[in-house]
């Protein structure tokens, strides 16, 4: 398999897998703020729910009073009083 | 961040309101275009956003791409205040007039102060820089500092160095005095007696002792007089006397002590009342301006019936070299309670005494030297009452050096 080869290729050379597989690198702080970087899109976006499609599925953020902040084309930073966080493939 | 904020309000910021479907689509489809969307909050069906306005021209397709209406709700930033400002001129014009005014009133000089003058009076020297050019009211490039300083340098001897600098719309003109000799007072004068007493010692530096050892003098009786006193003369006696025309007048000098006596008397009751504050009080409060005192809390008067007044001045600091008119007078009245004490005879007789000797005391100078000191209790008729008569016996220099009134 070809993916399996890059990642053996990207681990000898220790370079992190999310450059190499193009994978969404998740920050949580606290439960205040949680970045997604290399993310697809918005798919909904209310305020108990926000919706955002990755690579490989998609991540599902739910909370109180979320709002978008500093949204660019690459990240999606989401603030409010996060309360769960599920990865649907 | 703080760039950022800063490149925001340069550019300037709009607050939008995205009412439509799938205003998800919409974000999507700035995201893709590149421009940048923050602080995006759903409330109800509508979801607002800020944009950049550079940004906000370009929103235009997505918004009918994902069908979306898109309004402005808010503006912040440079290019909208300066849009203000074209809308209101005299803004502008106000801010231009307060810059130039500010720089119109800086180029005068308002005060003028002088500093390090012990003797020298300040008017002389504020008259002098004044002939020159400096007072308040001039302007600041007109002033010579130099020129100030070489003239009250001229005009006053007693400076000894003077500096004149302006700080802001204040001249400082510092000056050093010279420590000029002490001119000796050379008016003639006699030594007198300032208390009765009877002379113990009598050293005549300059002058004719006018009375000795042993005299009883009385106040203002003259000690040494303010004459010339020719030994040289008393020694040769064998020679003529040389006819003296008229006294030749100096000022007198010399130490003159003598014995004093003071005499004081003191009295105490046997019932001593002591005063004790209760811990109830009242606060008048009034402010004080000039002469004038307003009253913002009184108090009835009397507000018990015994008691204590403190009054309190309250001022806020000096700013700079102002300081504030106005200050507050804050009264406090204490309630005190009057306690009737019995005292023995013993402690009475002590109180008396301190009493009289606090009287006396008042009196004596600080150089003196006491000799006897003696108390004697009287008899009184009043009962209840301790009576006292304390005296004192002491050594004092008790010349006084007056000023001769020649009479021709």
């Amino acid at each position: 398999m070809r993916r399996g080869k890059i990642e053996r290729l990207a681990a000898l050379l220790e370079i992190p897998d999310d450059i190499v597989l193009d994978l969404p690198r998740i920050t949580m702080l606290g439960n205040k703020q949680l970045l997604v970087e290399n993310h697809k899109g918005i798919i909904e976006y209310t305020s108990p729910l926000v919706r955002i499609k990755l690579n490989n599925g998609e991540l599902i953020i739910t909370g109180q009073d979320l709002t978008l902040g500093n949204l660019q084309a690459e990240q999606i930073l989401v603030e409010g009083t996060v309360t769960g966080v599920k990865y649907e493939i | 961040m703080l760039t950022r904020n800063m490149a925001n309000y340069t550019t300037g910021v709009i607050r939008i309101k995205i009412t439509g479907d799938f205003p998800e689509k919409f974000i999507n489809l700035c995201l893709a275009r590149g421009l940048l969307l923050w602080g995006i909050k759903k409330d109800g069906n509508a979801v607002y956003a800020y944009v950049r306005l550079p940004d906000f021209f370009k929103i235009r397709k997505p918004a009918l791409k994902s069908r979306v209406k898109v309004r402005v709700i808010g503006t912040r930033g440079l290019p909208f205040a300066l849009k203000r400002f074209k809308r209101r001129k005299m803004l502008l014009v106000g801010a231009v007039m307060f810059m130039l005014l500010l720089e119109v009133l800086t180029s005068y000089i308002w005060f003028v102060d002088i500093e390090g003058i012990k003797t020298i009076s300040g008017d002389r020297i504020k008259a002098i820089a004044a002939d020159h050019g400096l007072r308040s009211g001039a302007a600041k490039n007109s002033v010579k500092e130099k020129e100030i300083e070489t003239s009250i340098l001229l005009n006053v001897p007693e400076v000894a160095w003077v500096g004149v600098k302006i700080t802001g719309t204040r001249a400082v003109v510092e000056i050093v005095e010279k420590t000029m000799a002490k001119t000796e007072d050379k008016t003639p004068a006699d030594i007198v007696a300032t208390k009765d007493g009877v002379i113990t010692e009598l050293i005549a530096i300059a002058g004719q002792a006018a009375v000795k050892k042993g005299d009883t003098v009385r106040r203002g009786d003259i000690l040494i007089k303010g004459v010339l006193s020719q030994p040289i003369l008393e020694l040769a006696e064998q020679r003529p006397p040389v006819p003296q025309t008229s006294d030749q007048y100096i000022r007198a000098n010399g130490i003159v002590k003598a014995r004093v006596w003071y005499e004081s008397y003191g009295e105490a009751g046997l019932v001593r009342e002591e005063f004790r504050r209760t811990g109830r009080r009242r606060f008048a409060v009034a402010l004080k301006a000039g002469e004038s005192v307003i009253d913002l809390k009184k108090v009835s008067s009397p507000p018990f019936t015994n008691y204590e007044t403190e009054v309190i001045y309250k001022k806020l600091p000096n700013w700079r070299n102002t300081g504030f008119a106005v200050e507050t007078k804050v009264s406090v009245f204490y309630e005190v309670s009057v306690e009737r004490h019995e005292i023995s005879p013993e402690e009475a007789l002590d109180l008396a005494k301190t009493q009289a000797i606090k009287a006396i005391e008042s009196q004596i100078p600080e150089n003196a030297q006491v000799l006897v000191h003696g108390s004697e209790v009287l008899n009184t008729s009043l009962p209840g009452l301790i009576r006292v008569k304390v005296s004192m016996e002491t050594v004092e220099d008790i010349g006084f050096t007056r000023v001769t009134l020649l009479t021709p």
